[in-house]
């Protein structure tokens, strides 16, 4: 139950006489206490203690019933939870029995000496006489109250009813508690406990099972489930089925009449903030900054160009000076000439002239031909090659070695430029080729041209997935080489272990004979790590899947190229989330409406072997002894439910419809609900103890110590005054 | 002792005047009690009903028989009916989806359904 208010000290206290009794409704769930007569308890509060400690001054408090959880910051709580004085139904920890105690009669205003009022408490029925005598002790010893009763709920709750002309003199109070549920017949206003029954389920076992199946239904928003909200929940949204098995029928066909009965629950959920498309202005705002900003790196692009083509020039125009200079120097003084200008012979300023005449027309931006006209002069420019090696002195020799080295390479870009050109050429062919046959049937042609697409993209992806596939499996395996085994390898790869587990078990197998044959040596190759594909085959196809591709991408404007995914790409990238929408954080309540509450019916679903509440009313009117004519009529005719629990919707109607299939056909069956079900147990008690009868029920100190356990075991009060 | 909890006046006091024993001298502080109470189950077994009459009634022997209906197989799921029952994980179901949503279950929620109806494996 939600914390309400702290019930506030009473200040009337003083204003009763002695002889008024205090009436406690002992319940499981919720701890009353008031004046006997009056028509409403004075402080109700949960029959809860919880015992933190003040992290200020590091003592353990006392809290008893329900509080502001905000203050609980004051507070360790980390071991104490509220802690309830009743296992089951029956007290067996007194100590927080007795701080519960404390704190009703200290509300009720009590401060003299001692408690000096007779008390008529509640128990359970056939409460055990070691709880019953402990209760006693304590209210004598402690509180030093004068004297005693202790009654059951339902038969007070009963009797009230009865006065109000809502049930007769003979019936049935049924009672659905926080942890057990009774059934009680009453027989000419008394209750007959031989024939009442109990089943160990109750409001608690409903709250906890709609509890742990919402949040094994929605196991991320555990932490909203709270005991609290479910009990809301439970007490809002929960219904009794008239019949279990066609209401969920219901809602497993689904429609609109499960959908109207389905409830939701929306958490606190704030929608992640939506991206605004940005508008013309801010497009053709930062448009305008971009086009700024390239003009700007344009224009010191360009600013760096003249710059450097100053440069080159003055350099030039330096040089040339300097050669004709030379023209008027002496062929001896030469080199102290230019041991000024840190060049060392003419050779080399003609070089340097050259050079930087070709930056120049680069930097100017005209092509750079010279390699054309480098190919016209081979001679010129190797001279030293078609001279026989002994007409050569040895710095000649090493020149010549460096033209000859010069030329092959030179001859090889040749080569590669001529195989690019041809290479060039055939794909023009195949181009137009192509374009032919798209002319003559352009369906067919793209038809093929798509099959041709897939097939090469598909072998290209196989071809990448086998090499990719041993070295992905596991992560070291690219460090230390090894595979573990049961590992998966591509067929070069196991290829490659075979011949190194050969290698290694061939060693000192007869005679040694490897190396004799050049073969031999082949066998490392084959080993080697590079060796794991064929690439021609590869490339081949790669080129010709782009030429595809591109030709596709040309022709058929609902083409897709399919993007490249290297074989790690996947890896890197992160996995995309679907953002959450307010749906992700709705707690949908439809079965668990009613499933949770017919565990009052079916206490089986949970586990408990036990007989429901309708098959209770049955058994209790079995085991009654009284045999009197009509009698069971009568009974059937005037059923009470009372208890927190009986609050469901369509509880009446249920337990009318299980009663009338245990009973006789046209039995007479009513059944009732209590004017107040959770309320009238107190007020049954007030009114009782307020007949001027009431004392000769109760018992005093002295009683208790002189009769001993054997009476109290069988001490009753009578009901009917 | 913060005005706040002061205020809210949820403490219970240590001393009170119509007590005759307060709790600090029936509970002395810091002396180990260890447990001073039973259990529920302790408390019947000492009552020793066995001695009594039959048809007294008390706490044990008011209690409800087992139903004498055959009780009813429910999809531990969904609450539909649940004409099955998953032999790996010993969970009823009502329908092939709900299997498939059983068989995708991880072992600790299995058990957490299995336990709504005392039916999970308890390993002592």
């Amino acid at each position: 139950m939600p914390y309400i208010t702290r019930p506030s000290r009473q200040s009337d206290y003083n204003n009763f006489p002695a002889s008024c009794p205090i009436v406690i409704d002992n319940g499981g769930s919720n701890f009353r206490i008031g004046w006997a007569g009056e028509s409403d308890p004075r402080i109700t509060f949960r029959n809860v203690v919880q015992r933190p400690r003040h992290k200020a001054t590091g003592e353990t408090v006392t809290i008893v019933g329900d509080h502001d959880p905000a203050l609980m910051k004051y507070f360790d709580c980390t071991r104490s939870s509220y802690r309830s004085a009743f296992d089951s139904n029956v007290v067996y920890q007194f100590e927080i029995m007795e701080y519960v105690l404390d704190f009703g009669f200290e509300r009720m205003g009590a401060d003299g000496s001692k408690v000096d009022h007779p008390i008529l408490i509640t128990e359970s029925v056939c409460n055990p006489v070691q709880s019953r005598s402990k209760m006693a002790e304590l209210l004598f010893e402690t509180y030093g109250v004068p004297s005693l009763a202790f009654g059951v709920d339902a038969a007070f709750s009963y009797k009230y009813n009865q006065g109000l002309g809502i049930c007769s003199k003979d019936g049935l109070a049924i009672c659905v508690g926080l942890t057990t549920s009774h059934s009680i017949p009453i027989v000419s206003g008394e209750p007959v406990f031989e024939a009442c029954c109990r089943a160990n389920i109750g409001g608690y076992h409903v709250t906890d099972y709609l509890k742990q199946l919402l949040s094994l239904k929605y196991p991320n928003h555990m932490p909203s489930i709270t005991w609290e909200k479910v009990e809301d929940l439970k007490m809002e949204h929960g219904y009794v089925a008239l019949d279990y098995t066609s209401e969920v029928r219901l809602f497993q066909k689904g429609g609109k009449e499960a959908e109207e009965k389905t409830r939701c629950w929306q958490l606190p959920w704030i929608p992640p903030p939506t991206e605004e498309p940005p508008s013309e202005e801010e497009i053709a705002r930062k448009a305008a900054i971009k086009e700024k900003q390239g003009q700007r790196l344009r224009e010191m692009a360009a600013a760096k160009r003249s710059s450097r083509i100053n440069e080159l020039e003055n350099e030039l125009n330096g040089l040339e000076f300097l050669m004709k200079q030379l023209e008027n120097v002496e062929e001896n003084d030469i080199p102290a000439f230019l041991s000024a200008t840190g060049y060392v012979s003419k050779q080399e300023i003609e070089s340097s002239i050259v050079k930087v005449s070709q930056s120049l027309r680069k930097a100017k931006g005209e092509q750079v031909e010279n390699e054309d006209k480098l190919e016209s002069s081979t001679s010129e420019k190797y001279p030293l090659i078609n001279i026989p090696d002994n007409m050569l002195s040895p710095e000649q020799l090493k020149e010549k070695r460096k033209q000859l080295f010069l030329k092959t390479t030179s001859e090889g870009r040749q080569r590669a430029k001529q195989k690019r050109f041809e290479e060039e050429l055939q794909r023009e062919r195949q181009n137009q080729q192509d374009e032919e046959k798209r002319l003559e049937n352009p369906e067919l042609y793209l038809e093929q041209l798509r099959t041709k697409h897939r097939e090469l993209s598909e072998k290209v992806e196989q071809r990448k997935r086998l090499k990719a596939n041993g070295t992905r499996t596991n992560g070291n395996q690219n460090l230390s080489g090894g595979v573990g085994r049961g590992e998966r390898l591509n067929a070069a790869q196991k290829e490659r272990m075979r011949l190194l587990t050969t290698a290694a078990f061939d060693r000192g197998k007869g005679e040694d004979t490897f190396g004799s044959k050049d073969e031999d040596w082949q066998l490392y190759k084959l080993m080697s790590r590079d060796n794991d594909d064929d690439d021609d085959g590869q490339e081949e196809d790669e080129a010709e899947l782009a030429r595809v591709t591109s030709r596709l991408q040309d022709i058929d404007p609902t083409f897709v190229a399919k993007l490249d995914v290297g074989p790690f790409q996947p890896l890197t990238e992160a996995p995309r989330f679907r953002p959450l929408t307010k749906e992700d954080f709705q707690i949908i309540i439809g079965v668990e409406r009613f499933r949770c509450p017919e565990i009052l019916f079916q206490p089986n679903m949970i586990g408990v072997d036990q007989a429901g509440l309708d098959e209770m009313a049955g058994i209790s009117i079995q085991r009654l002894s009284v045999k009197e004519n009509g009698i069971e009529d009568r009974i059937t005719n005037s059923i009470l439910v009372t208890g927190g629990s009986c609050l469901f919707h369509g509880m009446t109607d249920r337990l009318e419809a299980g009663i009338r299939m245990i009973r006789p056909f046209q039995s007479p069956i009513r059944v009732v609900r209590a004017s107040d079900p959770v309320l009238d147990a107190w007020r049954g008690a007030a009114s009782y103890a307020a007949a001027p009868l009431f004392l000769r029920q109760t018992f005093s100190r002295q009683d208790y110590y002189e009769k001993g356990e054997d009476w109290l075991r069988r001490y009753h009060i009578r009901y009917s005054l | 002792m913060e005005s706040e909890v002061i205020e809210a006046n949820i403490l219970l006091p240590q001393h009170l005047s119509f007590k005759r024993v307060q709790m600090s001298e029936k509970y002395p502080k810091g002396q180990a009690r260890g447990r001073h109470w039973k259990h529920l189950k302790q408390i019947i077994q000492a009552e020793n009903y066995q001695t009594y009459p039959a048809n007294e009634p008390n706490y044990v022997n008011i209690e409800s028989p087992p139903s004498m209906y055959p009780s009813k197989k429910f999809c531990d799921i969904t609450g539909f009916e649940a004409p099955y029952v998953d032999p790996r994980t010993n969970l009823r179901y009502a329908n092939s989806e709900v299997f498939k949503r059983i068989r995708a279950l991880p072992n600790e929620y299995v058990q957490r359904y299995l336990a709504l109806r005392n039916a999970a494996i308890v390993l002592k």
